[in-house]
């Protein structure tokens, strides 16, 4: 057979070898919606309904020990019972039913799908029924257990009535802590980052052991041994506050170092060597040319130690602080040790979240900025 | 003796003074052999063309000339200087030797003028006011004048490569080394730097170019060497090389590029 006499190829005879498209992908996708939107809804709108409305305390909760003389005690008992609420109880049911039916039929039907779109909403309805059935199961669970125990420690937020400046100050605390912990930091790991790229065995052996001694041991053990090293070693008496940041500035420029240092390792070898060719000495090359490409580099991984200081600086309690150098979590712990109700706790966590989920979305978007490859254009240029 | 000083000296005022000397440089990166004892004289206004197989050490070679890359073994003069010597001032020997790199190496955090005012005014010292003219005439001499506030990025790579030049230029150097510039360049925006690279030899500036460009070698080179997995496989006039090349070697290799 010569290659002139290849079969034609005709459309619309060809068969179609694909087999049958499976049915309502779209209608899989509003199942899975349908599922989380279900479970949450019917929990969220039980809660508010009972917490809105004027209610006492039931006898099912004082069986579960909130007593009347519990301060919110009927505040916890509302969340109690609004757990037990048939309008909770058939959301959760009537949301893991439809949940499941998502599931089965996502799976089911989406290799099947003759569009990429298709495919898509098959997938994404059978992963969102997933979710509904895991958040109804763990409710269900969680409900079974001693709700009413952990509303009564945890989800009891009369007792902070009166907190709110002292939260605010220790949000305050704690910002100063890990800003200048940060800043001191930054300076020290520039310098030691810088160091430890020394060709010469002299210069970077200090650096490293700094490095691989901060890096090595607890921050914990740093902030406790400190406070002792400067009081009764060098007879220094410091506010704890300014120990803290002090501590805090010496570890995180041991990571701020590594971070450096990764940072102008990245920078191409050209640039050190087209700054050399001009007659630039090694440390014109460096602050002129290299360094400030490095800084832009390192920007999204430091403000991520950042994030990661800001949380760190809780450690500070076992320095033992007066009031008003208390940062959030030793606020909270405060609060709770006066009125033996964990809700501080609560609250403290949702203090550092308003601090640090901003800031991890900025992280986010400098990362993304620097991915574009934008930074050399518009990082100097605006 | 001194007599014999003289009169050598003389010689050497008549037939152009050496610039640049390199004498019996070796280099080993690690196991690799990369250059064998090669030998180079460059006179005051020769364009000196290296051309060779990839891997034959052209770059290594000129990468000696201003101890980017130390030699392992050999000397390095520069002018009455011996480079190579551990108490020469590289930095101060490196002002007077422009180099342009193949990857440009345009300092991308800085606008094309900030470039090259950045090493006049930390190195030579310059006021800012004469550094700015000095950059901008100089960027008006290799024809992007009008690019001097835009940032590399934004910059051709024809446009970049002519900055780059004028950055080295700027310096007021003796010679200028040329490492493959063209060879990162899309074919049709090679001939704006080949032709800043010819008008250069013309001004009678000193040249060493290692180059894939047969034609420049041929026309603006009046030497050119021959690298052949380290050594100096052929040198001479240009022109004789590429119309009667002596070994096999080379003659394989006009084969393969031309």
């Amino acid at each position: 057979m010569s290659l002139t006499e290849a079969p034609t190829f005709d459309p619309a005879v060809a068969p179609d070898v694909r087999g049958p498209t499976a049915p309502f992908p779209a209608t899989i996708f509003a199942l899975g919606i349908a599922s989380l939107v279900v479970v949450t809804l019917g929990v969220v709108v039980s809660q508010v309904n009972y917490a809105v409305s004027d209610r006492v305390l039931t006898p099912s909760c004082i069986e579960q020990q909130i007593s009347p003389e519990d301060n919110g005690a009927i505040g916890v008992c509302n969340i109690v019972e609004a757990l037990d609420d048939p309008l909770t109880t058939g959301s959760l049911y009537l949301g893991a039913a439809v949940g499941g039916l998502a599931l089965i039929l996502g799976l089911a039907s989406y290799r099947r799908m003759d569009t990429e779109r298709r495919r898509d909403h098959a997938i994404t309805g059978a992963v969102l029924g997933a979710q509904g059935i895991i958040l109804a199961i763990a409710i269900l669970w969680f409900r079974s257990a001693s709700p009413g125990l952990f509303a009564k420690h945890f989800l009891n937020f009369a007792d902070l009535e009166g907190y709110g400046s002292a939260f605010v100050r220790g949000a305050r605390n704690t910002l100063i802590m890990a800003f200048a912990g940060e800043l001191g930091g930054i300076v020290i790991g520039l310098i030691l980052g810088v160091l430890t790229l020394s060709s010469r065995r002299s210069v970077r052996a200090p650096a490293r052991i700094y490095i691989n001694f901060f890096r090595g041991t607890p921050l914990i053990w740093q902030l406790a041994a400190g406070y002792f090293v400067l009081l009764l070693g060098f007879n220094i008496r410091w506010p704890g506050l300014i120990v803290a940041i002090m501590i805090f500035a010496l570890n995180t420029g041991a990571y701020a170092a590594e971070v450096f240092r990764a940072g102008i390792q990245s920078i191409e070898r050209g640039q050190i060597e087209a700054a050399r060719s001009l007659g630039m000495g090694y440390v014109q090359a460096m602050r002129y040319a290299i360094v400030p490409q490095a800084v832009r580099r390192v920007i999204p991984p430091l403000m991520n130690e950042f994030v990661i200081l800001i949380k760190d600086t809780a450690l500070v309690a076992v320095l033992g602080l007066t009031a008003s150098e208390y940062d959030i979590f030793s606020t909270a712990r405060e609060g709770q040790s006066a009125t033996f109700n964990a809700t501080f706790f609560t609250a403290a966590a949702i203090a550092y979240l308003i601090v640090t989920l901003p800031l991890i979305r900025l992280v986010n978007a400098a990362e993304k900025r620097l991915r574009s490859g934008l930074v050399g254009v518009v990082g100097a240029g605006g | 003796m001194a007599d014999l000083e003289t009169t050598n000296t003389a010689i050497r005022e008549t037939t152009g003074r050496p610039l640049v000397r390199l004498e019996g440089i070796h280099k080993w990166f690690g196991n690799l052999h990369v250059l064998s004892g090669i030998d180079l004289t460059i006179q005051q206004r020769d364009v000196v063309v290296v051309i060779g197989p990839s891997g034959s050490g052209k770059s290594t070679l000129l990468r000696c000339v201003n101890m980017l890359e130390a030699p392992t073994l050999g000397k390095v003069w520069f002018e009455d200087e011996e480079i190579t010597d551990i108490r020469a001032d590289l930095n101060e020997v490196r002002t007077h030797m422009g180099i342009v790199f193949q990857a440009y190496n345009l300092f991308p955090h800085m606008t094309a003028v900030r470039n090259i005012t950045l090493a006049l005014e930390k190195v030579l010292k310059l006021p800012s006011d004469e550094a700015h003219d000095r950059a901008m005439d100089q960027l008006a001499r290799v024809g992007v004048g009008n690019k001097a506030s835009s940032y590399p990025g934004q910059l051709s790579g024809g446009q970049q490569q002519r900055v780059a030049i004028a950055r080295a230029l700027a310096m007021e150097p003796k010679v200028m080394l040329f490492d493959e510039v063209t060879s990162a360049l899309d074919p049709e925006l090679v001939g704006e730097v080949l032709e800043v690279m010819i008008r250069l030899a013309g001004d009678g500036m000193t040249m060493m170019v290692v180059t894939h460009e047969m034609g420049f070698a041929r026309e603006v080179g009046t030497r050119m060497l021959f690298l052949d997995e380290g050594r100096v496989g052929e040198q001479g006039e240009p022109k004789d090389m590429f119309f009667r090349p002596q070994s096999d070697r080379l003659r394989q290799f006009l084969a393969k590029v031309l």
